[in-house]
Parts: C-alpha cells; sequence; structure tokens
C-alpha cells in the first residue's frame, strides 16, 4: 500500500546491518568457506562479534585490513597478499571477497583484480567470487541474497554453460531467505524431502550454524553445503525460494540454464504453509505426509486455545522486509492489531504489501507503535519495549539474550504453531505482571 | 581530519607516549582480528552515560557496534542509544555535513544531553568531511560541547582508538568544568570501564577507605565529572595503557601525579588502594586504607579456603588483551592457578616484562596467531580451563575446553576482593560443571560392538 518514511535527520537505535554481514552469513552455509572483507579491520570484526554473538558458534570471516595509506594508495595490494594467506594456509573451497563502502567510495577495482589473480595462479577448482556490498544501500538481507546471487554466477561461468546439462527431476535447489534461522532451514530441507525430493541447499547454514560437535579448530566454515553438492545443484529440476530477496538467484538460474524456479514469499503460518505442501503435492503426485496432516490440525487447535489471549491485542513488529512480510501474514492469521510496522529499507516485496510500512528504526518502532503490547524486534529493541510496556518477543537478527534462539523455528506448521503459543505466553506474563502490580498497589 | 603521518603514527603505537617504543605491526592482512579505531574511540567514551554519542558514517559502523559492551550504568542511559548520520549515496556525493549538522541539532533538541560525541568514520574521514568545523559551529550555536572524535577505523587498532579518544577528552573537555564547592576531591579512575559492574565494587571499596573518587574516566560516568578532572589529587590508570598518555599529560599540565594499578587479585587491590593514600600524601588516610585492606584480605582469605582447594594445581591459558594479561594472572596465582600458557599480542614490552615477573619459566607465550594457536597450547600444556574474549568463547566450547569470559562483553565483576571471590566460583563452576564428563561420552549404542561384521 504505502511506503514511509518519519522525517528525520539521524538514525535512532537504527535496526539496519551492514550489507557485509549478510555476506559473511551467506558464506558460513557453504562448507570450508572463507568470507574476506576487503576494507578496514573493524569491519570484519564487528560483524564477526555479532554474529558469533547470536548463533554462539565461531563464525569464520577475515579482512584484507586496509589501513588509511593503503585506502589511498594500493588497496589490492593488501588484498592479494589476504588471499595468498588464506590460500595457503587455509586451502578453502570457496572464498568470497566483499567490496565495503571503503573500497567502493575509493574507488577500488577488484574485480578485475581477482580475475587477473586467479588466471596468473591457474586458480581451478576452488570458487572464488567477489560482490560489492556498500553500506549505503539495503541491509543484512540485501547482503545476503546479492551474495548468493553472485555465488551461483561463479558456479555458471564454471561449469553451467559447458555441455548439456542433464536434468534431475527429483532434485531441488532450495534457496532460503536470510531471515530463515538454522532450524527453519532445517524444517524446510525435510519438508521437501518428505515429498520424494533430493534438496540441495543454498547456502546451507541448518548444518553450520546449528550447533554441531565437530572438533578439531579450523578458521574455515565447518558445516554447510559443499562445494560438489553446490556445483550439482545446477542439474536441479526446479528452484524454490524462500523470501521475496530469493527471487533474484533464482531468476538468475533461470535465466542462464533455464531452471524452472517458484518463490514462496514466506512459510510462516497456515496459508503459507497450505501453499508450500499443496505445490510440493502437486509436482511430486505423493500425498501429504501424515504428520503435516497432523502438524496441521495441531496448529490449528492452538490458534483456537489462544485466540482468547490475542483477542483485542496490538503487535508492533521492526524486522528486515522478507520477515516482516512473513510475520505480518501470520499475525494477520491471530486476529490482533498491527498497529506498526517497521523495516530497514525499502523491497518491491515490501511495496506491494496491502498495509502500511515504514522504513526506519527502533526509535520510529517507539514512536509509532506506542501501547502495543508485544513487541517484536532483535534484541536492540528490549529498551524500547520497555520504555513503551510492550511484551518483548525477539526475532531476526541480532538475538542475544535468549539461549537458543537461532534453533527456534517459525517456519511451517509447527513454526507458526511454536510462535503463536510463544507470543501467547508473552502476553499472559505480562498480564498476570500487571494485575499482581495493581494489586500491590492497592 | 588530518592525515596522520608515518611517522606520527608510529609515535602514537600501542598508546605508548615515548616515540621510540616500538610501533604496532600492520595488521596482517587474511591473519588480522580485533576492532578498529573507531571501536577502540566508542570503547573509551560510550561509557559516559549521560551523553549522546553520533557515529557519522554510513550504516554499519554504528549499526553493528551500538549495544555490544557490558558496561552498566547506575542512572542515565542515553550513551546506550544508538545514532547515526546513516549516510547514503548522494549523501557521500554532495557531502554529509549537512546531515550531521541536522542531526546534531536533532539530538540536541529531542534528547537535551549535557554533551554529544561525534565520531568520524572510514567513509567521512576519506571523503574530506570537516567534522571539526561542524562541530564547533554546532556547539557555539546550541551552547552545549559537540566534541568531534577523529578515530576512524583505518589509521588503526583499537588501542590507537583508546588513545585518540583520551585526546578528544583532554582537548575539549578536561579541565572545562568545576566541581561543586563541597566536593571531596580524590582520585580519578583512568581507564576503568565499569564492565559488568566491577567499577562500583571498587568505588565501594574506596569510598570504605576514605577515599572519593573526583571523576571516572570513564566507567559510568557523568560528562560534567570529566570536566573537572584536573582537580583531581591523583590520577590512577586501570588496566589501559592507552590512556597512560591522558595521565601523564595530566601530570604536566596540571601536576597530577599518577600511577598505574589494578584491581585484580587481591594483593594488586591493596597495592592500589595504599598507592592512591601515598600519593594523596595523607598519613591518616593510609593508616585507614591498611586497617580496611588487612580486614579485607583476612576475610578474604577465608572466603576463599574452599576454592582454593579445588583450584590448586589447575592450568590455564589466559589470553587477553594488554594490561589484563598481568593483572590478572596475579588474580589467578592468588588462588593457585597457574597459567601454562598467556597472550601477549597486545601487550607492550612494559607488560611482557610484568608477565615475566609473575609467571614460571615454562609459560608460554603467544604473540598472535588467533583460535588455532591458543588451542594448541591448551592441549599442549594440558590446560584445564581457558580465560579469554567472547571471540573464542564457542571455539572453546567446540572443543570442549571450560571457559570463562574476561572481555567487554562478560557479565560477572572480577576486580576487587569480593571480585576475587567470584573469579575463584566462577573457575570452580566452570570446572566442575557435568558438562564436560556427559559431552565426552559417546552414545550408548557407540559403544556397543557393531552387532555384526559388515
Ligand atoms: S573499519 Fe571503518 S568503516 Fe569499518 S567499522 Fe571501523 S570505522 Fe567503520
Amino acid at each position: 500500500m504505502t511506503v514511509n518514511r518519519r522525517k528525520k535527520p539521524a538514525s535512532v537505535n537504527p535496526m539496519k546491518i551492514g550489507q557485509s554481514l549478510g555476506a559473511v552469513l551467506a558464506l558460513q552455509g557453504c562448507y570450508r568457506a572463507m568470507p574476506l572483507i576487503h576494507g578496514s579491520q573493524g569491519c570484519s570484526a564487528f560483524p564477526k562479534a555479532l554474529l558469533t554473538r547470536h548463533f554462539r558458534e565461531p563464525i569464520a570471516v577475515q579482512t584484507s585490513a586496509l589501513q588509511e595509506m593503503d585506502v589511498i594508495f594500493d588497496a589490492n595490494r593488501n588484498l592479494e597478499e589476504a588471499l595468498n594467506l588464506v590460500l595457503s594456509k587455509h586451502r578453502p573451497d570457496i572464498i568470497g571477497i566483499i567490496g565495503t563502502e571503503l573500497t567502493d567510495v575509493a574507488g577500488v577495482d577488484y574485480q578485475n583484480m581477482l580475475k587477473t589473480y586467479k588466471r596468473e595462479r591457474n586458480m581451478r577448482g576452488g570458487l572464488a567470487f567477489s560482490v560489492v556490498l556498500p553500506d549505503f544501500r539495503g541491509s543484512l538481507e540485501s547482503g545476503f541474497s546479492s551474495t548468493v546471487e553472485s555465488m551461483i554466477d561463479e558456479m555458471i561461468q564454471q561449469v553451467g554453460h559447458r555441455g548439456q546439462r542433464s536434468v534431475n527431476t527429483r532434485q531441488i535447489t532450495l534457496l532460503p531467505g536470510s531471515f530463515l534461522t538454522p532450524a527453519d532451514v532445517m524444517e524446510l530441507k525435510e519438508i521437501i524431502s518428505s515429498f520424494g525430493f533430493e534438496v540441495i541447499v543454498l547456502p546451507d547454514i541448518s548444518t553450520s550454524l546449528s550447533g554441531h560437535l565437530l572438533t578439531g579448530f579450523s578458521p574455515l566454515t565447518r558445516g554447510g553445503v559443499p562445494l560438489d553438492s553446490m556445483l550439482q545443484s545446477l542439474q536441479s529440476g526446479l528452484t524454490i525460494a524462500v523470501g521475496g530477496s530469493m527471487e533474484r538467484p533464482a531468476r538468475r538460474l533461470h535465466n542462464a540454464i533455464g531452471t524452472p524456479y517458484k518463490v514462496f514469499e514466506g512459510a510462516m503460518g497456515l496459508k503459507a504453509t497450505d501453499e508450500l505442501l499443496h505445490f510440493l503435492h502437486q509436482i511430486s503426485g505423493e500425498p501429504v505426509p501424515l504428520r503435516y496432516c497432523w502438524q496441521r490440525e495441531n496448529l490449528l487447535d492452538s490458534m483456537l486455545d489462544a485466540h482468547f489471549q490475542f483477542a483485542g491485542m496490538s503487535v508492533v513488529a521492526a524486522l528486515e522486509p522478507d520477515h516482516l512480510h512473513s510475520v505480518s501474514g501470520w499475525l494477520e492469521e491471530l486476529g490482533v492489531e498491527q498497529r506498526a510496522l517497521i523495516t530497514s529499507f525499502e523491497t518491491p516485496l515490501i511495496a506491494g504489501m496491502e498495509r502500511e510500512v515504514w522504513v526506519g528504526d527502533l526509535d520510529d518502532a517507539e514512536v509509532l507503535g506506542k501501547g502495543a503490547d508485544l513487541w517484536i524486534s532483535n534484541s536492540h529493541g528490549i529498551a524500547g519495549a520497555q520504555r513503551t510496556g510492550a511484551a518483548f518477543m525477539p526475532a531476526g537478527f541480532p538475538v542475544w539474550n535468549e539461549l537458543g534462539a537461532y534453533m527456534s523455528v517459525s517456519a511451517g506448521y509447527r513454526g507458526a504453531m511454536e510462535w503463536s503459543n510463544k507470543a501467547g505466553n508473552l502476553l499472559m506474563q505480562r498480564e498476570a505482571g500487571s494485575r499482581e502490580s495493581s494489586v500491590r498497589h492497592r | 581530519m588530518d592525515p596522520l603521518r608515518q611517522d606520527e603514527f608510529d609515535s602514537q603505537a600501542c598508546g605508548s607516549i615515548a616515540p621510540k617504543a616500538k610501533p604496532c605491526p600492520r595488521p596482517k592482512p587474511g591473519e588480522a582480528a580485533g576492532g578498529c579505531s573507531f571501536d577502540g574511540a566508542q570503547i573509551t567514551l560510550l561509557p559516559i552515560m549521560d551523553a549522546a554519542h553520533l557515529v557519522h558514517g554510513p550504516i554499519a559502523c554504528a549499526g553493528n557496534s551500538w549495544e555490544s559492551r557490558g558496561t552498566l550504568s547506575s542512572g542515565p542511559s542515553l550513551s546506550q542509544y544508538g545514532f547515526a548520520t546513516d549516510l547514503t549515496d548522494s549523501d557521500i556525493i554532495f557531502g554529509g555535513e549537512k546531515k550531521l549538522k541536522d542531526s546534531i541539532d536533532y539530538i540536541a533538541g529531542r534528547f537535551a544531553p549535557p554533551a554529544i560525541f561525534v565520531y568520524s568514520t572510514c567513509v567521512t574521514a576519506l571523503i574530506g568531511e570537516d567534522m571539526d568545523a561542524v562541530c564547533k559551529e554546532a556547539a557555539d550555536r546550541l551552547g552545549i560541547p559537540v566534541i568531534p572524535v577523529n578515530s576512524p577505523g583505518f589509521v588503526g587498532s583499537k588501542n590507537l582508538g583508546n588513545r585518540l579518544a583520551g585526546d578528544a577528552l583532554l582537548q575539549y573537555v578536561i579541565g572545562t568544568g568545576e566541581p561543586e564547592p563541597e566536593t571531596d576531591l580524590g582520585v580519578n579512575l583512568i581507564g576503568e570501564y565499569n564492565i559488568a559492574g566491577e567499577m562500583w565494587d571498587i568505588e565501594k571499596l574506596m569510598n570504605s577507605a576514605g577515599i572519593a573518587v573526583t571523576s571516572r574516566i570513564t566507567g559510568d560516568a557523568r560528562y560534567k565529572e570529566i570536566t573537572w578532572a584536573h582537580r583531581a589529587r591523583v590520577n590512577m590508570v586501570v588496566c589501559s595503557r592507552a590512556l597512560l598518555g591522558l595521565a601523564k599529560e595530566m601530570e604536566s599540565r596540571y601536576g597530577i601525579p599518577y600511577f598505574e594499578g589494578s584491581f585484580y587479585g587481591a594483593k594488586e587491590t591493596t597495592y592500589s588502594l595504599r598507592q592512591m593514600a601515598y600519593l594523596m600524601n595523607d598519613r591518616e588516610m593510609e593508616r585507614r586504607v591498611d586497617r580496611l585492606t588487612e580486614r579485607e584480605e583476612a576475610r578474604l582469605s577465608q572466603e576463599l579456603r574452599p576454592y582454593r582447594k579445588l583450584l590448586r594445581g589447575k592450568r590455564a591459558v589466559l589470553y587477553t588483551g594488554g594490561v589484563k594479561s598481568w593483572s590478572v594472572i596475579s588474580a589467578l596465582k592468588e588462588l593457585g592457578v597457574q597459567v601454562v600458557g598467556v597472550g601477549t599480542n597486545k601487550s607492550t614490552e612494559d607488560d611482557v616484562r610484568r608477565i615475566a615477573d609473575r609467571v614460571g619459566d615454562d609459560t608460554e607465550y603467544i604473540p598472535e596467531g588467533g583460535a588455532s594457536r591458543i588451542i594448541k597450547t591448551v592441549r599442549e600444556r594440558k590446560a584445564d580451563i581457558m580465560i579469554a574474549g567472547g571471540r573464542n568463547m564457542y571455539v572453546a566450547m567446540k572443543e570442549q575446553i571450560p571457559f570463562i569470559d574476561i572481555n567487554q562483553e562478560r557479565h560477572k565483576a572480577y576486580a576487587g576482593y569480593e571480585g576475587l571471590l567470584r573469579l575463584a566460583k566462577e573457575l570452580t563452576y566452570s570446572l566442575a560443571n557435568p558438562i564436560w564428563k556427559l559431552a565426552a561420552s559417546p552414545a550408548p549404542w557407540d559403544k556397543e560392538a557393531p552387532p555384526y561384521d559388515r
């Protein structure tokens, strides 16, 4: 409907995250990968610390460690040095070079440099690509999807155009959006494979950031989709993208090698899950597995139980675009008032929403969501929720005030049930709290 | 901002004041860890709790870093707000100064802070924004201090950022105010950031010895108290070599004597309190400190007894920056824990000397190399526990090594006598946790012999 912005010069309590962090996240979903941020040290140290805090896992990332003079004179010398070191010491299968606003503003041309580097070193076997992600544009979500797109580009360059493609119709490539947790990705993988498909997930954070116990330290990523599976995904008969932001990488696959694709805007809530399962049922010809029929009933039953709790309640949600869209759909099904929806930047999906959405920050959430009963945002929102007296529900990135946030499920019927119960419980606790304090005040 | 010349830069390296000191090595591309100077400057100034801290640059510098420290406030929380000019493409092309000015006005109008700190970042420094002029103009117009902090990330390490923040305090804050007439003047605590509330434990101790804190630079500080820091009688530099320059400058400008000390471990705590009283040249206070420290140490050793028994002979690898590396060794030694490996990556020569004074010959020094190197030391030296920063916490968990967080993000206060007791408890809890056994034993079906030969 409308996308609005409040007029104020500064961002106050930003929810926006630098794009390059999205790139680092995407690369965590690839096995033996190394994201290399072309910029100053801090630009890799901050994302590393933040991702570690959220996932409670070691995070692989390196930097070209530019200092002032390097930026002015020869930034690519640093990049070359970094590449040499990372390649010789750790032998990554995948290396993603992430350009920052600093290299962008300084006009550093590392795309060409990378090309020459690859040619000169006769680099084969691995996947090395670059992606330009200045922080003036987009946010975590766009950084993530642009990185997946660049990765796919590079894959196609390497093998795609070579000869005839043998299509495997029982194999699906899943492109999960950045808002999905490792547990969500796992859930989607299970759902799709329960219809008899092989699934290759790109990138697959469900096997890297979900808390495995592989020992033997490596500075590279542990877990995630291995390179040969990635390349094999080019044979898939279909691409399924989850989240509007993943449409572009899906389209890239389609345009280059003709893989048909289907985009699901989200996978949260009854309708969205219905749609996904119905689609899988149709293309596979398999019946919907019994456990999902059960889960559907479980969800409906829990929504019936919870609807007393949600009656007359209002919510403010501040999330990345795709995530906000998903959550808004789920809120719709709960019948709560959506007092204010805030997101970090404008996307086509957001612009096409039937509700009013604000592009802004958590301060806007505080102002526009005044009087809301429930507040849904990343952990930066705790203080704002407290000030406005709303119950706080952590979601999105980063979440540090809750254990196992990365394992919480929102996808599928199970996810919708988990979220409905969680939100209902928070409201219940808040009510109990205010009842108690009114007794004490008498 | 004026670009630093390489020779200037070298002289400022690692916060050492002596120009001949060896410079911080250039971070190694592909193997660098740690934050940027902007990060360092923020760490130093964010604990001024009632001020507004505005980051001038594209979103990531602020968006990825706000609310990441464990520094606590006893009152105002404006410093916990994340303010950013959040520059866009067109701001970069046409210049961000107008946006900066508007942002300052907006913050001043809406939040009425006692002061606004404005941080430059790589991009705004690169395109040559004249932040100093914008700040000066705004300060004159608004009638509140608007302080430029010229510490963009690419000038160097976090340490250099600490130092540049100290320079900003010297240039714009210290000496611009006067304490209320009835204020009891005493000690400035420099480089104590009130992580997990450590400052409060320290203050309580000082107060019970009758020593007043004049300015907290900067843990749980209020802007005003720093303006009169020049009236203190003593400066104590707590665990921050980067701010040593600040103390030295205050000595030469205002004649305030300073000393370096720490509050990790009972011995260091006692030493620091004594040193304060001594430098204040107050016999009565010295006697009071003696009585207090004796009493506290006696009580502490009583309370520590059960933990000491459990901790004696345990081996630890310690990986933390700068001064903490030696002061925490003292604390651990008092608990009977042997340090078998210690990080020296951020230590100065002085630090290394102090480390050497405190450990045995067979302790391994870990100069650099990050997580894999630390783990190697833990394995080779058969350490029981790893004590390091949050960055390495989950690496240790993967390797199933007991771990204690000693850096900025931690939630436990380890300073003073109370802090040592807390450290003893944490070490014990960590080592005794049942998880280590559980995680090390395989699932029952993995223990069985395979059902049939395959
Ligand atoms: S290195 Fe520069 S651009 Fe990166 S976070 Fe630090 S100040 Fe910001």
